[in-house]
């Protein structure tokens, strides 16, 4: 008979063997039992075994078989996992005229090189400048959309100031009003999609910093930076605006967390503005 | 490209080298322990303990049966590289900042630091070629270096000449019999000094980094400047490669500096420059502090570096590496 404190004891300490297991794609599957920190730790592994032959030269043959000494001594061989790793994987291709900039220098980077090249189109009359500096923007609607003319036009035949013609209506609320003074709130409201909102920015960044940051990512067509009027410094968050979504996805994932003035940004898409 | 990241240090690494047959790497770091790894899967063959201070310098002899290491102890040691037991221990007034094997392995030369009532020199010992005999006391050679000190020095080809880098950016080249001055050369921006100074195979040319952000290629017997390769940031270390021509440069901003620059890169890789074209062909990252030596690979199937940040990197190089030709270099090949 035995003392049952003693066989708990057992059962606690006691380890399953690990077991090897062959897998018919030629892997084996290793299952090892260990205690850490008083808790019993199972590990699975799955390796492939490849036997590479090297022939090397007798007086390397022999170092080989060394017994080690000084802090490896009584070790096991093999390479021990607290002095030896592998690191991630390098790519190094040499090549003639490297540059420290050619070397990320990826699709996506030349994507925006494209984009740089590429011509100031207006949205609204097609010409070679930015669709706020059309000189048409009060009168006509974007290409594809009903123009702003005709837009009054259907205003006009209920009555330009209101259903009654004769009470006032404030301006934000006349129909017309829509393609004049309140137009940026209306249906031509900003592209809010690719649109980034950046927070957690250091007070003395400035709007071509961030320009500069985001630009990597894509062609960036808006930066705008909330400054204290009277300290002129920022207040800490900016939006900043991609032509292309994909690429505002991209610059969101790599540029939250990125530290800069000391600040961890943080990155995130724009809400929808509420006006 | 899959590095081998050998942690067994705990401070920065201050040398790095394989031994001829570059199967095993010895490490010496400022944490005083000196470590011997096997360089194909980065085991660690073991440690050598002993030293009382920052280790700044090892060197392993051709036949990898003896190892010397200098620090700032103010000792200079033989190892039993097999076994890890000291075999001699020289004092001296001050720090030991180089040794290096003459390439038959029988003459040890270790190069002392200048401080106040010591001035720099350069001391020769003869090496008993045996395990168990007795290493003498007695200096073959001494040579003082009373106008700039010497920073790094080692055995020309034949043990014919020594050449020694100075703090002032020259480099110097002494008779190895008397140890006269036979020439000294400014090769290096004044008052900028050398860092490093590593061996072609054949030790007719060699080549110098220095904190003047440039590593350049001198010729031995005269002392000429064949080459030079300019960086944008201080070098610590330059390694000629075998098999192909193309050198090592790893350097980065010193620790005490990186605060007050742009932190974004510190420019810590491993920069391959080729030798002949002295154009920059490309880099290898990983390190997080600045690389404080770079060695290469005897069979230049690889090279190691050590840095700062106390890691050791072991590269063995892929086919792009051995690919990489220049047009003029093909068109060579073709012929």
């Amino acid at each position: 008979m035995t003392d049952w404190t003693l066989d708990d004891d057992d059962d606690a300490l006691a380890l399953p063997q690990s077991q090897i297991t062959k897998n018919k794609d030629g892997t084996e599957t290793i299952v090892t039992y260990r205690m850490e920190d008083g808790k019993k730790v199972k590990t699975t592994r799955r390796i492939k075994k490849t036997v590479v032959k090297q022939v090397v030269n007798p007086r390397v043959a022999e170092r080989k078989h060394w017994t080690k000494f000084g802090a490896e001594k009584g070790k096991p061989a093999g390479p021990q996992s607290d002095t030896t790793s592998v690191a991630e994987n390098i790519v190094f291709r040499p090549m003639a005229n490297w540059k420290a900039s050619a070397e990320d220098k990826t699709e996506t980077e030349k994507k925006k090189l494209a984009m740089k090249d590429a011509k100031i189109k207006c949205r609204i009359c097609s010409g070679d400048h930015w669709t706020t500096k059309c000189p048409f923007k009060d009168t006509m609607a974007p290409e594809g959309e009903p123009g702003g003319a005709e837009l009054d036009e259907a205003v006009d035949a209920t009555g330009g100031l209101g259903p009654s013609g004769s009470s006032y209506v404030p301006p934000h609320l006349r129909k017309g009003g829509a393609a004049t003074g309140d137009r940026m709130g209306g249906r031509y409201e900003r592209d809010d999609l690719a649109t980034l909102r950046v927070t957690n920015v250091s007070e003395f960044a400035e709007e071509q910093d961030l320009r500069d940051m985001f630009s990597r990512f894509g062609h960036v067509t808006r930066v705008f930076l909330a400054k204290d009027r009277e300290t002129g410094r920022a207040k800490g968050f900016a939006f900043v605006s991609f032509a292309d979504r994909a690429e505002a996805a991209k610059a969101c994932e790599k540029m939250d967390g990125y530290g800069y003035g000391h600040l961890i940004l943080k990155v995130e898409f724009a809400k929808k503005s509420t006006t | 490209m899959r590095p081998i990241l050998l942690s067994g240090h705990e401070r920065a690494l201050t040398q790095v080298k394989y031994n001829k047959d570059g199967d095993i790497i010895f490490s010496v770091s400022k944490d005083h322990v000196v470590g011997a790894w096997f360089s194909y899967n980065g085991e660690r063959l073991g440690t050598y303990h002993g030293h009382q201070g920052a280790l700044w310098t090892v060197d392993v002899d051709p036949t990898t049966t003896f190892l010397a290491t200098g620090g700032a102890d103010n000792t200079m040691r033989l190892w039993n590289v097999q076994t890890g037991k000291l075999l001699k221990t020289w004092e001296f007034g001050s720090s030991i900042k180089r040794v290096e094997f003459s390439s038959d392995g029988s003459k040890l030369l270790g190069v002392t630091e200048k401080r106040t009532g010591h001035l720099s020199t350069i001391v020769v010992y003869d090496i008993v070629q045996d395990v168990d005999a007795e290493q003498t006391d007695e200096q073959s050679l001494r040579i003082v270096c009373d106008e700039s000190k010497a920073t790094v020095a080692g055995f020309s080809y034949g043990a014919k000449w020594i050449i020694a880098g100075h703090e002032d950016g020259s480099v110097s080249q002494y008779d190895v019999k008397g140890g006269e001055l036979l020439d000294n050369v400014m090769v290096h921006e004044p008052d900028m000094p050398i860092t490093d100074m590593q061996w072609a195979p054949d030790r007719t040319y060699f080549i110098t980094a220095s904190k003047d952000k440039t590593a350049k290629l001198i010729s031995t017997k005269d002392l000429n400047v064949m080459k030079s390769y300019n960086t944008d940031t201080p070098l610590n270390s330059a390694a000629i490669t075998p098999v192909k021509d193309y050198i090592i440069l790893g350097g980065g901003q010193a620790a005490m500096d990186v605060t007050t620059t742009n932190a974004r890169q510190g420019k810590f890789e491993a920069r391959f420059y080729h030798k002949i074209f002295e154009e920059e062909i490309g880099r290898v990252r990983g390190h997080f502090g600045p690389l404080n030596y770079v060695a290469v690979h005897p069979l230049g199937t690889g090279y190691c570096s050590g840095g700062e940040d106390g890691y050791v990197r072991v590269h063995h190089f892929d086919k792009p590496y051995f690919d990489f030709m220049y047009e003029v270099e093909r068109e060579q090949a073709r012929m």
